[in-house]
């Protein structure tokens, strides 16, 4: 279970101080698939780095299994997403230099997995890439570097799966792929999944939608009016 | 571990490209370290294993003096003893030898060596026509020559040379002499058997002949022998040498010299260190992204930094190997180019101990200069992979860079300035930064081990300390002065020329490192330049040309009941009075009414200056280039108190100052005399010069020699005249023509200003490795910004031409930093320490600047061209 409360954030712009997050509270129960919407700028990112642990809130509790995560230091974080968080990125961010396969084996040996080749070439199966496991980034198309991507996320069998606009550098067809990909291996492995996305008719599939505008939540569909949600995720 | 050796290895896999500078770096470095060493260990040893050879003997007893009757007696009573197993002796003097037949031309300043039956005890003494040398070949007058004398006295076998009153019928030409082969020589070597020395007149009272006494033993008799002679010879105008002691000297000498020349080779692999530390900075910050994924999938900032090491090592490791390498082509060139200046049997080997301490160091070098670019792994967020930021390389000079001094105290609190942008919206307002411990302690442990390295190589804490600091002075004062520089070349911007205005504004690129590759390159350019000054200098002093009115020939060994005769013949001959000075030689035996013990412990360090002997001299006033600088100069009244002025150069020697007494040995006579003034010396107006300086009178009737000096004529026939004439007259007097002592000193030179160039140049070698590196650190940069430049209309010849402009001004300030610091460096070491008049040689900067310019246009040109021809469009679409 993921638990926000009172989390805001803030950056300092120059002079002046910029808010992102304003107070805000939030439940993600285990084995949700949440969608994140809103407009460029309205805080869809930065919540979701804060809940990775990749950031820390300016103020406010962020606790995941009941444990709080912002007074956690840079490692203790690492090893904390290394288990339980699985993240994919808008621009892939793979190793360039590693090929398919290394980029998936890369979290099992961080973490220590005994049988790590094994499981990342099954993972590379999963996406459908076995062939292409000895490439390098630069030789995959982008929707190929995406299901590395994805492999790769779910090397660890983290309970939680966050991604940031993932078919966002992606064809439509592509995009579709992907994202079929990771709500059936959500389902499969029942981890929670939070997607942060643009696309509504994508984000109207998730059990749960939620639209941030300038750093507030403005409609949830838990107990709110689909119309709304649906008003915001067009504008 | 796992993860960190495989994830090592990938990433070596993926980037030794771009590393191979890295591993160049420090395969320069270790290279110059294990060949100097291994070259200076080969040398020592193949000289150590003929120090036998070099002394002749395995004990040699030498004076100055002939061995007067105790002596004697004590050395036949050992020598008849089981503890001797050969015995010899030798007289050796510089004097001079002309042709016995009076109708030929010359006379030549020789090193006469008379010796004894059994010489040679060691060592092989061979002719040129193959026979081997036995004393019976002198027998009735004979000589063995060197074969320059042949040659420079137009004289054949057969020929009669004549030597003091005596002439000796030529027998031989010396192929390979004992002890010959090394060593300074102010002519060539003459042999003559030991009983004829008293018939040429030579080793009487006050010659200038050493005698010695050679003395084979066997291992087990070798240290009860010398016990003996030492006991039975207290003298301390006798020496007992054993040919241990001299491989103890040898060995000592090369320990020495191995250690300095070593430092050299430290120098060019912390520049290499500087290149190392370059590559690292911009290595990680092409990581970021990849760091910042490892973060987010768990890896810890230990175990990413560990990955890095572990790539560092095992570069440093490889480039070490390359080292050795090169260390081991490097012998072999030596050994095969420069076979006539090295000991005979010198091995080309290299050696086990240097080779481990070039691993060690390159391994160590590699480390140290990679650990704090590597600590800003630490600082890599994993928050930037949720934003789109622009990842251009940012970043400035390394260490010493203006900014980063300007900045010392926020980078107390802070991280690394490329990183704040990221820090930023990490860190919450109002939030204070924190101390970066780890940073400075990282750097504090940096600085005491390069320490402990300079000092482990130079043996010595205070030389490795003291090297350091100098070695970081000069870097400070070159970064001052390329800050300075860049400023005033920042002013120039509005220059009318799209290129050059351009060229400028690229020097401020960020990641060019400008500022480290002046400082590299200029400090290569200022050792060739600052040697290069000095060599003119020195050849300018030399030529006769530029001498004034100092003398060109020096008569010396003259005696009393000659030095009326000599000075009629010299005015008869040149209209010039030369003017003569009384020498009498002397030895320390007490300061102050201390005996003078050169075994003791407070002594040793003096052994030198307490041991040598003493020409001194007694006149009534001070001459031109005296000054007291203690005390007061006696009036011109003579004295029967025997009062002396001593020069600043041996004040201080074992407490020895003004109203000291000083105990003089003079043949036999002791004389204890009180210091009365202490004398500066101006040596650059003089060639002759006193350290002790007797009041007339108490002098007057010891056994004096005179010596002068003297403006014979400019050219060499009629000086050889001269000398003959003199010579002819006067045997034992001595010539010395100045201008065939300076061709011997040119040619030392040449060989010394040779080997500091070859250094300089391989220190510059470093500078241009590091201006590579930078180049390919800048290269996707550079390429597109000139895919830019092409799109907007520029012309290939326009970009070739900003990038020329770019490193011609690059390589401009370094000429002009080096030229300036080399001047400087050439002039003190001419003033202060040659103590030569120094002038400005505008050749040698003109040059310097134009082959540092040419040098760094080419290597940036060459370097550049591969990112510069790339088509527009590919580079565009993916930098």
């Amino acid at each position: 279970m993921i638990e926000l409360f009172n989390v805001s954030k803030q950056v300092p712009s120059g002079s002046e101080t910029l808010t992102i997050l304003h107070s805000l509270n939030l439940t993600i129960p285990d084995g949700q698939f949440i969608s994140i919407v809103g407009p460029s700028g309205s805080g869809k990112s930065t919540l979701l780095g804060l809940i990775a642990g990749l950031d820390a809130p300016t103020s406010g509790d962020i606790r995941i299994d009941g444990e709080s995560i912002v007074e956690m230091n840079e490692d203790v974080l690492a090893l904390l997403r290394g288990r339980k968080i699985g993240f994919v990125f808008q621009s892939f961010h793979l190793i360039p230099a590693l090929t398919a396969f290394e980029n998936v084996l890369v979290p099992m040996e961080i973490a220590g997995v005994k049988d790590a080749t094994d499981r990342a070439q099954q993972l590379l199966e999963d996406v459908d890439l076995t062939a292409r496991a000895s490439h390098y980034p630069s030789q995959l198309s982008g929707g190929e570097q995406q299901r590395v991507a994805i492999a790769r996320a779910f090397a660890n069998n983290p309970s939680i799966l966050l991604a940031d606009e993932p078919t966002g550098n992606l064809d439509s067809q592509n995009g579709r792929h992907i994202f079929d990909l990771m709500v059936e291996i959500h389902q499969r492995r029942s981890a929670t999944l939070i997607l942060v996305t643009h696309e509504h008719n994508l984000a109207a599939r998730a059990d749960r939608s939620i639209a941030l505008s300038d750093g507030r939540v403005v409609a949830d569909s838990m107990g709110t009016e689909n119309e709304d949600l649906a008003e915001v995720v067009s504008s | 571990m796992n993860f960190v050796v495989r994830m090592a290895m990938r990433e070596i896999r993926s980037s030794w490209r771009r590393l191979l500078f890295f591993f160049i770096c420090i395969g320069v470095g270790v290279g110059s370290i294990v060949g100097l060493r291994s070259t200076l260990q080969n040398a020592n040893s193949a000289l150590v294993s003929q120090a036998r050879l070099l002394l002749g003997a395995d004990v040699q007893i030498d004076s100055t003096r002939a061995l007067d009757e105790a002596a004697l007696s004590t050395i036949n009573r050992l020598a008849q003893s089981n503890l001797v197993s050969g015995r010899t002796e030798t007289v050796e003097l510089p004097t001079m030898a002309r042709p016995n037949d009076a109708s030929k031309e010359g006379s030549l300043l020789v090193e006469l060596k008379a010796v004894g039956p059994g010489f040679p005890l060691y060592g092989d003494f061979t002719l040129a026509d193959g026979r081997r040398f036995d004393s019976q070949m002198l027998e009735g007058r004979g000589a063995i020559v060197g074969q320059s004398l042949l040659e420079r006295l137009s004289l054949k076998p057969g020929d009669e040379l004549k030597i003091g009153e005596a002439a000796f019928q030529i027998r031989g030409v010396i192929s390979a002499d004992p002890g010959g082969g090394t060593g300074f020589r102010l002519g060539p070597r003459v042999f003559i058997a030991r009983s004829a020395i008293e018939e040429t007149g030579l080793a009487g009272f006050g010659s200038r002949a050493r005698h010695r006494v050679l003395l084979s033993t066997t291992e087990q008799s070798l240290d009860s022998l010398v016990k003996e002679l030492r006991a039975g010879l207290k003298s301390n105008l006798i020496t007992v040498r054993t040919y241990k002691e001299s491989e103890q000297n040898i060995n000592e000498q090369y320990t020495r010299s191995e250690n300095y020349l070593s430092l050299v080779g430290l120098v060019i692999l912390v520049l290499g260190g500087i290149g190392i530390a370059n590559v690292t900075r911009v290595f990680i910050e092409q990581k970021k992204k990849a760091i910042a994924v490892l973060k987010c999938l768990g890896a810890t900032s230990r175990r990413i930094t560990v990955v890095y090491v572990a790539q560092v090592l095992a570069l440093g490791a490889a480039g070490s190997v390359f080292g050795i390498v090169l260390a081991k082509l490097a012998l072999l060139g030596v050994g095969k180019y420069f076979a006539e200046s090295l000991p005979a049997n010198m091995s080309q080997s290299l050696r086990t101990g240097t080779v481990i301490q070039g691993l060690v160091l390159g391994l160590l070098i590699s480390f140290l200069f990679s650990a704090l670019p590597l600590l800003r792994v630490r600082h890599i967020r994993p928050n930037l992979l949720l934003r789109n930021q622009d990842d251009t390389l940012t970043g400035r000079g390394l260490f010493f860079s203006w900014g980063h001094l300007r900045s010392l105290w926020r980078r107390l609190f802070a991280h690394h300035r490329e990183m704040e942008s990221t820090e930023v919206a990490q860190r919450n307002p109002g939030e204070p930064r924190k101390f970066d411990w780890v940073r400075w302690s990282t750097g504090f442990m940096v600085l005491a081990a390069l320490v402990a390295v300079f000092s482990w190589q130079a043996g010595s804490l205070r030389v490795g300390a003291f090297f350091l600091g100098g070695l970081a002075a000069t870097a400070l004062l070159l970064q001052l002065a390329s800050a300075g520089l860049m400023w005033v070349v920042k002013r120039t911007r509005h220059i009318q020329s799209f290129p050059v205005r351009h060229a400028i504004n690229s020097l401020h690129r960020p990641g060019n490192q400008t500022r480290v590759i002046i400082m590299a390159v200029g400090l290569g350019a200022f050792l060739v330049i600052a040697v290069q000054s000095l060599q003119r200098n020195l050849l300018l002093e030399l030529d006769p040309a530029n001498r004034g009115n100092l003398p060109n020939m020096y008569l010396i060994d003259i005696q009393k009941d000659q030095k009326a005769g000599v000075e009629k013949l010299i005015q008869d001959a040149t209209g010039e009075m030369p003017e003569l000075i009384p020498t009498i030689r002397a030895r320390i035996t007490a300061i102050n009414g201390r005996e003078i013990n050169l075994g003791s412990g407070e002594m040793r360090g003096d052994r030198g200056r307490l041991g040598r002997e003493y020409v001194v001299t007694y006149r009534p006033a001070l001459e031109a280039n005296e000054t007291i600088v203690a005390g007061k100069i006696w009036d011109a009244t003579p004295s029967t108190d025997p009062e002396v002025s001593i020069s600043e150069d041996i004040q201080g020697l074992q407490g020895l100052d003004l109203g000291s007494t000083i105990t003089l040995d003079i043949i036999g006579r002791k004389l204890t005399a009180r210091v009365t003034s202490v004398r500066r010396i101006d040596w650059r107006k003089s060639r002759t010069g006193f350290l002790i300086l007797f009041r007339p009178n108490v002098l007057d009737n010891a056994p004096t020699m005179y010596v002068g000096g003297l403006n014979g004529p400019s050219d060499d026939l009629s000086r050889s005249r001269l000398q003959r004439l003199v010579v002819e007259k006067y045997p034992n007097v001595s010539i010395i023509d100045v201008a065939e002592v300076i061709q011997l000193v040119k040619r030392l030179l040449g060989n010394v200003t040779l080997a500091v160039t070859f250094v300089g140049g391989f220190v510059l070698f470093s500078g241009t490795l590091i201006l590579i590196g930078s180049v390919a650190m800048t290269r996707y940069q550079r390429a597109y910004e000139a895919a830019l430049l092409k799109t907007l209309g520029a012309t290939r010849k326009t970009v070739l031409t900003i990038v020329a402009a770019e490193y011609g001004l690059l390589g401009l300030i370094a000429g002009l930093i080096g030229s300036v610091a080399a001047l400087a460096l050439s002039y003190s070491i001419a003033r202060f320490i040659f103590a030569i008049p120094w002038s400005l040689e505008p050749i040698v900067i003109v040059a310097g600047i134009a082959g540092t310019i040419a040098l760094v246009v080419l290597v940036g040109l060459v370097s550049s061209l591969q990112s510069l021809s790339r088509k527009p469009l590919g580079v565009l679409r993916a930098p």
